[in-house]
């Protein structure tokens, strides 16, 4: 090693130095996206999500084909599968975002991305990427389902649109706010558990609404808390092909609500580290 | 270049840096030592941009670190303590994903180039969870020479490494500080010593002492312990070594005796050596005790305490 040490030494002189030019790419959060999106497929944990929950809608899947047959009198529904894929996001989510923040500040290599000059907004931008690029992977897996349907009857296509639409926002959206947790704490488990309590209160903002409403609480409460929830923007408007510009709006500012509000705890954190 | 003036970092109730002022010359390697929880660490993480400074300021090639931090950080190659990395990538993986991220050309190339030079071509493709505690550092050594920084800053990079790997880093940071500002910090006195060519040594987040090692070290080292092996017994050098002339107490030990000069001021050295010779015996033996950066900051500190008896100087643990 000394010979190579001697040769670090002469080697890094003026000329060097205007040899290495960075090119002053502003995009790191797009080297971020790769790194990430390409670990989710070499870490077992993604393929165990992806082998469950394929499992779980197929043996569904096959169910509900089994008996729109034998009853005969069943629409072919391609909006079936999307509707319970968004329902199981409250277990999907944080296990594909516990470890996003949680470990990198664990082992230190905040630190040294930290020190890197890319500022918190991209790298959690490019985190968030691959969750969401993971999440479509999946999702794009699940329209097997409705290519299947399109076999046996004729799905309505709109709908089925809307509710794969609504269902990559409506991922996007839990992943995003997801995330939070996982920039909160370092412990990956505390931060899937504390995500996927996050996601299921947002899922049951529904079921709050019709107890407000059944409390006779001043007119409008009750609607405004239902419209604090997931699945007053999905269930009975994307899930049915209506694309509603607020429904959307909904989880693109929930998006970049839950980044904002992520970027935000990375930085204070890092200032108190 | 690093400019840090007054700087100051609070945690809440605790105070880790205390208004610390010093530079760091280009083409110097400038040491930066302390005991741990020193406040060392905090000073590096707010030099690379990775914390704000409480109060004061410092800056950083030109730069002033909280109001520029990306450009400090672009021209600041910085091995945190401990290391961190990616143990599931590979060397080469982990460069050239730092190196993406910091807009380096050809990052993939310019990877196996700092490779190469820190003694690792042949591992590079070897995921570093397989590699030792003292390729690791250098994988991390690395990262920091990706984008030829003018300033390095490196936190302990000698710690947990084995002898020879510590004696290559060495060379190496001696090296690299011909043509780079190079701020390393230690814990270990003589590697200071080796090493830069300037020391400032920080205690309980002020600095106690700056300048060159040498000049330091004999400065510490005046009024210091001084070791006296001769040809007589122990009990009778002692006693004749004792009515020398401006030495204040004396003990029996080490194989010999061990005097404490009465004043700093004042080095009792040679009268010692006369007397221990008008005795006709023979003197084996005359050197101060070599000091440690714990004596140091023992002596230090209770300088401090019986200065200052309401502010006995802290060393709060680091984060």
């Amino acid at each position: 090693m000394t010979d190579s040490t001697r040769s670090l030494s002469s080697k890094i002189d003026q000329t060097d130095i205007d040899q290495v030019v960075t090119t002053g790419m502003a995009f790191p959060f797009w080297t971020v996206f790769k790194r990430e999106f390409s670990a989710y497929f070499r870490s077992p944990v993604a393929y165990f999500i992806a082998f469950a929950v394929l499992l779980l809608l197929g043996v569904l899947f096959n169910g509900y084909v089994t008996f729109a047959v034998q009853s005969g009198n069943q629409p072919a529904d391609s909006t079936t599968i999307p509707g319970l894929l968004v329902f199981l996001m409250f277990l999907i989510a944080p296990l594909l975002t516990m470890r996003l923040i949680a470990e990198e500040s664990r082992e230190g290599t905040l630190e040294v991305l930290m020190t890197l000059p890319m500022g918190e907004g991209q790298f959690i931008f490019g985190k968030f990427l691959a969750a969401w690029g993971y999440y479509t992977v999946l999702l794009l897996l699940t329209v097997v389902f409705h290519l299947l349907l399109t076999t046996i009857g004729v799905p309505d296509l709109g709908a089925a649109f809307g509710s794969y639409l609504g269902a990559w926002l409506y991922g996007g959206a839990v992943l995003a706010v997801s995330m939070i947790w996982s920039a909160v704490t370092e412990d990956q488990v505390v931060a899937a558990f504390l995500s996927a309590a996050t996601i299921l209160v947002l899922y049951l903002a529904e079921i709050a609404a019709s107890w407000v409403a059944g409390q006779g609480s001043v007119a409008g409460v009750a609607d405004f808390v239902r419209e604090l929830g997931l699945q007053a923007h999905y269930n009975v408007t994307l899930a049915r092909g209506i694309i509603r510009a607020e429904d959307v709006l909904y989880f693109v500012f929930l998006i970049v609500g839950a980044l904002f509000i992520t970027t935000r705890i990375v930085e204070i954190r890092r200032w108190r580290a | 270049m690093i400019e840090v003036e007054n700087l100051v970092k609070r945690y809440g109730e605790v105070t880790a840096v205390n208004g610390i002022s010093f530079t760091a010359e280009p083409g110097q390697v400038t040491g930066f030592l302390g005991p741990n929880g020193a406040g060392k660490t905090t000073t590096m993480r707010i030099l690379t941009g990775y914390m704000p400074p409480s109060d004061g300021s410092a800056r950083v090639a030109g730069f002033d670190v909280f109001e520029k931090s990306l450009e400090v950080r672009r021209r600041v190659g910085y091995l945190p303590e401990n290391v961190p990395l990616y143990r599931d990538l590979t060397a080469h993986g982990y460069l050239t994903y730092l190196g993406e991220i910091r807009g380096v050309r050809n990052a993939g190339r310019r990877a196996d180039d700092v490779l190469m030079r820190v003694g690792l071509g042949s591992r590079s493709r070897s995921r570093i969870r397989t590699l030792s505690k003292g390729m690791r550092q250098r994988v991390g050594l690395a990262s920091a020479l990706l984008h030829n920084p003018p300033v390095l800053i490196l936190d302990e990079p000698t710690i947990g490494l084995d002898p020879l790997q510590v004696l290559e880093l060495r060379e190496l940071v001696a090296d690299l500080g011909r043509d780079h500002t190079v701020l390393f910090s230690t814990h270990i006195l003589s590697e200071a010593e080796q090493v830069c060519d300037k020391v400032v040594i920080i205690n309980g987040g002020t600095i106690i002492a700056q300048g060159a090692p040498s000049a330091l070290r004999a400065s510490l080292e005046r009024g210091g312990r001084i070791l006296i092996r001769a040809g007589a017994s122990a009990a009778v050098l002692r006693d004749v070594i004792a009515a020398v002339p401006g030495v204040g107490s004396v003990t029996v030990g080490m194989d010999g005796v061990i005097a404490v000069p009465a004043s700093a001021e004042d080095d009792p050295r040679p009268r010692i050596a006369r007397a221990v010779l008008d005795k006709g015996w023979n003197l084996t033996e005359i050197r101060p005790l070599a000091i440690n950066l714990e004596d140091i900051f023992l002596e230090v500190t209770r300088q401090q305490a019986a200065a200052n008896p309401t502010e006995a100087a802290p060393s709060e643990e680091e984060s």
